[in-house]
């Protein structure tokens, strides 16, 4: 066999444990391990008296993964940003963002549902975490939609689908842990998950407009509030873009001076900022060491799907099979376009079973290099590129894309997580309502993802206006 | 024989004597003895030199200031100050030094043997805002700049601020540091030229050390007309990268200066010889210092240097 | 795909073993939490003295990679106890009995074996970094201000060590389980159906926002 034989032969063997319920992160270090021991024992020809030797140098060039992947600067914004969320509840800003929305926007056709995407587009700028930001607001919006009349299902579907803005609106661990992988800067992913996050909200909002005008029993508007009332409303939600204005300080500054710092370092003050306002709100030493046991525990968990991962990646660099696979994808005769909807697909189907994170983690190590081959490799000019960019802007613009798609398998059966914990919140709707509530949504989704396909503007305007690349 | 070689980035100057190197010796055993060139794909930059003493791969570059500890003997070339004004004497330093007992059995630690330098030229200093059109004008700014080249440009009264390089031009263009310090063909590939506003023409203040090494039982293997292939070709590898970085690169630079605009500023000669006699000295003698602590024939090695620099 | 599960007690020494490790473990988790705080201050000082005072904080970049491993892995120990690395349960969730705790016995061991593996890798990373005879007994250092790394490096075997004393509980656990047919076995993550873990997500979220901190006393309106 040769490496990519066992580059193929492992991943399938990978991939087998995954589905039989070995923990992802060991699973591909597992099987990171077992594959640098077969590509070293195959270069000495399988000699049984070299096992020893390949067994030795994989696991020390295995065991060298762990701390010199983490040991990295770019990655400390990931407990930072896991960090503000916990924070954020404490801080008390979601009753005010909601309530600050319900006046201004609550007088549209299904107001309280509008109310609830833009609430949650504002929450999303301070949490990183979908699953968290759907479980607050479906104690905070879906009580009041009730009240009101609304129908039960359309509630709980409107706040499960909200609560994935949160991933693509930074800060998002998840969009940093993909620029990682990919070896993008951060910042500029961050910066480029702003306008597609408010595209998608916007797409939401209008779907709820349009039904709730078509079916009255949806629900009514919520009106009569004055512009005094309006404003008023705005000092509670103010700490929000408190917090935007300086993660945006920190990587870009509008005023033409100098920005503040680094993206690190921003999104490092943003978390003081929400802990000097929880500490007002009365946080007190046991919030917070539940909020940092928390933290710990959601970073190790991604952490360790960082390292374990990583070293399949390792592997996969001596077997050369992300090379080989960029090849393959790049020489067929087909419309790049079409391999690329191809792959998105594919991602649809998996993200029906995997969790997000695990699922870019796992694929993207081989899907991104094709990717990029795809539009026409690593120096292509935007004349010759597939998809009228040039390399960095196609990695920022798939990583955006991917990210959406990642959203959208928590709101899809049979293990949507966001409806799962919206039916968890609300022991009176069933999980089966969350889902029918949901589905309308994966036709706003879709309509997002064929928008940031057809307008890669939208992903790529900041990023390019900003940073200027 | 097959032998993997880890690198990192992308292909470019930096990288031309391997990919030369490896061209070489397949045409020269007749495909019998190949290199594989890995971009990033078998360690992490740093863990080259780790992956060579386990025996991941068979040949890899680095530098030396990514881990002084690594390596203390090969960083007396990343003194300031050196004088060092080609490649062509970056090289001939480099590989005396390399030559030296005491280096060889420091890099032996790792089960290394050096093969060949990566010279590179002076890391001068690209910057934004007000030139400094004198030496004084570097006080109180924040500069990017590691190792012997950080400690030249604090004792100019600069701030020496860290980062990693890919973050670099960011911060440059975020106000966070002013000025950088690389090799040019660095601040093309990392973009810090693209809005600055001055170079320094002949600062001068020092370079990284990248050698080539391999595998000491990995090269102990190798059929005699193989290792001959190798070692045979390092001085036409060497030949081909200096004239590559020679014509590709330094012609590219200036005409680019030229074309953005940027003010070079060139310091005069009494003002440079100030400073060198400022900060040259004390910081080899601290160096010398360092390393006598971890047995190292110190004051030898700089000697080595020294006369090996004036005797050119 | 889940990270979540409920953890069973009783007075059997199994059960006690499991419990007083979770303490130590938690112990640990917390330090990781503390370590992220300090990423928080460590920025507040870095900006503020580089912007009031002119004055960076010197080796910013080092003391976070430092820092980072601190974060990343003292905790995954405690991260394995609660059940909390994903996994697809999928398939696994629809065992009963004996079959469900062999089949975790079977991916527990697994785990265990590439962590051993780990534990011996990672030493020798550490190991390459750490010379009795050499100044700090540092042989390897940070780029800028040159710390020793090899207390960052140390703390990976220590941690997989750790992780692996607690998989060898798991496997004991569930052993025990398949031994006996247990239908609801301490000292082991049970998988919990998706209800569940939403309960217990949402949980989680409960009493942290306004009307929560009631909670901790001191709520203002
Ligand atoms: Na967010
Ligand atoms: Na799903």
């Amino acid at each position: 066999m040769d490496s990519i034989d066992i580059g193929i032969a492992v991943s399938a063997a990978m991939l087998v444990m995954v589905v039989i319920g070995v923990r992802v992160a060991f699973a591909a270090a597992i099987a990171g391990v077992a594959g640098l021991v077969w590509i070293f024992w195959a270069k000495k020809g399988y000699d049984g008296s070299q096992f020893l030797w390949a067994l030795t140098v994989a696991v020390k060039t295995a065991g060298q993964v762990p701390h010199s992947k983490v040991a990295s600067q770019a990655l400390s914004l990931i407990p930072t940003f896991i960090l503000i969320g916990y924070l954020a509840y404490y801080a008390g800003l979601t009753k005010n963002l909601f309530e600050a929305a319900k006046r201004w926007v609550g007088w549209l056709p299904g107001g309280l549902g509008v109310s609830t995407v833009f609430a949650t587009a504002g929450f999303a700028a301070v949490s990183g975490a979908s699953v968290a930001t759907s479980a607050v607001f479906a104690r905070i919006a879906i009580p009041e939609m009730l009240k009101i009349g609304y129908d039960k299902r359309f509630a709980a579907g409107v706040v499960a689908c909200a609560g994935t803005l949160a991933s693509l609106i930074p800060p998002s661990a998840i969009l940093v842990i993909y620029a990682i992988i990919v070896e993008q800067d951060v910042g500029a992913l961050l910066l480029a998950g702003f306008l597609p996050g408010a595209f998608s909200a916007i797409i939401y909002a209008s779907l709820v407009i349009g039904m709730a005008m078509t079916f009255k029993r949806l629900g009514p508007p919520v009106s009569g509030f004055t512009w005094k009332q309006r404003f008023a409303s705005l000092p509670g939600a103010f700490p929000i873009f408190f917090v935007v204005a300086i993660i945006i300080l920190f990587i870009y500054n509008p005023f033409g001076g100098d920005a503040w710092g680094t993206p690190t370092e921003g999104g490092a003050l943003g978390a003081f900022v929400i802990f000097i306002m929880a500490l007002m709100k009365g946080m007190r030493w046991p919030q917070l060491k539940s909020a940092l046991l928390e933290t710990a525990k959601l970073s190790v968990m991604i952490f360790t799907i960082i390292w374990g991962v990583l070293i399949y990646v390792r592997f996969l660099g001596f077997a050369d099979l992300p090379g080989t696979f960029a090849e393959w994808i790049g020489s067929l005769e087909q419309s790049p376009m079409l391999t690329l909807i191809m792959i998105l697909m594919a991602y649809a189907v998996l993200g029906m079973f995997m969790d997000a994170i695990g699922m870019l983690l796992l694929t993207l190590p081989v899907v991104f290099p094709a990717v990029i081959a795809l539009n026409g490799g690593e120096g292509v000019s935007v004349a010759d590129s597939a998809f009228g960019m040039d390399a960095v802007g196609c990695a920022i613009w798939f990583g955006i894309i991917v990210v959406k798609m990642a959203e959208l398998c928590l709101i899809t059966p049979p293990i949507g997580l966001n409806c799962f914990v919206v039916a968890g919140v609300r022991p009176d709707i069933s999980v089966q309502d969350v889902f029918k509530g949901a589905s309308p949504f994966f036709v706003a989704d879709a309509l997002t993802i064929a928008g940031l396909i057809a307008f890669p503007a939208i992903t790529l305007y900041l990023p390019q206006l900003l940073l200027g690349s | 024989t097959e032998w993997n070689v880890s690198l990192w980035g992308k292909r470019r100057a930096f990288t031309e004597h391997v990919e030369k190197i490896a061209e070489l010796v397949k045409a020269k055993t007749n495909g019998e003895f190949t290199l594989n060139i890995s971009y990033g794909g078998l360690a992490k930059n740093k863990e080259n030199l780790d992956g060579i003493s386990i025996g991941a791969f068979e040949m890899a570059q680095f530098c030396a200031g990514y881990h002084a500890d690594k390596n203390p003997s090969i960083t007396v070339l990343e003194l300031p100050f050196l004088g060092v004004d080609s490649l062509e004497l970056e090289n001939k330093v480099s590989m005396a030094v390399y030559n030296h007992p005491a280096v060889q059995a420091d890099l032996a630690r790792w089960n290394a043997t050096l093969l060949m330098p990566t010279p590179l030229p002076q890391y001068n200093v690209v910057g934004v805002g007000d030139a400094p059109t004198a030496l004084s004008g570097f006080d109180g700014m924040s500069v990017r700049a590691t190792g012997g080249i950080g400690e030249a440009m604090a004792a100019l009264g600069a701030v020496p601020t860290s980062m990693s390089a890919t973050e670099v031009r960011q911060a440059m263009d975020s106000g966070v540091v002013k000025a950088v310090s690389f090799a040019p063909h660095a601040h093309m590939s990392f973009g810090t030229v693209e809005n600055a506003e001055w170079w320094t023409t002949n600062l001068n203040p020092g370079t990284v050390n990248c050698p080539v090494v391999v595998n000491t039982d990995a090269l102990a293997s190798l059929s005699d007309a193989e290792r001959d292939a190798l070692l045979g070709s390092v001085d036409e590898a060497m030949a081909y990268y200096i004239d590559f970085y020679n014509e590709k690169t330094m012609a590219k630079w200036g005409p680019l200066l030229d074309k953005k605009g940027i003010k070079q500023i060139t310091y005069d000669a009494d003002a440079i010889a100030d400073l060198k006699a400022k900060v040259a000295g004390p910081a080899a003698q601290k160096w010398i210092e360092d390393n006598k602590a971890r047995g190292l024939p110190a004051q030898e090695l700089y000697d080595l240097v020294v006369s090996t620099v004036s005797g050119s | 795909m889940a990270g979540h599960a409920s953890i069973l007690s009783d007075d059997s020494t199994l059960s006690r073993i499991d419990r007083a490790f979770f303490k130590i473990e938690s112990a640990l988790a917390l330090l990781g939490g503390l370590a992220v705080f300090s990423l928080m201050v460590l920025a507040v000082i870095s900006v503020g003295g580089r912007n009031f005072f002119n004055q960076p904080l010197p080796g910013y970049v080092d003391w976070i990679e430092q820092l980072m491993p601190v974060i990343a892995m003292i905790g995954v120990a405690y991260c394995q106890r609660l059940g909390g690395h994903i996994r697809m349960d999928i398939l696994i969730g629809r065992l009963k009995g004996r079959f469900l705790w062999g089949a975790e016995f079977f991916s527990t061991i697994l785990m265990l074996i590439v962590m051993i593996l780990l534990v011996w890798g990672s030493w020798s990373h550490f190991d390459r970094s750490f010379d009795f005879n050499a100044p700090l007994w540092s042989r390897d250092s940070s780029l800028d201000i040159r710390l020793p790394l090899w207390p960052a490096k140390l703390l990976a075997p220590i941690a997989f060590a750790i992780l692996c004393l607690r998989l060898a509980l798991h496997a004991w656990g569930y052993a025990r389980a398949f031994v006996r047919g247990d239908e609801e076995p301490v000292a082991v993550p049970l998988i919990e159906d998706p209800a569940a873990v939403a309960a217990a997500e949402a949980e989680s979220v409960s009493g942290m926002d306004d009307d929560g901190l009631a909670m901790g006393g001191n709520r203002n309106g």
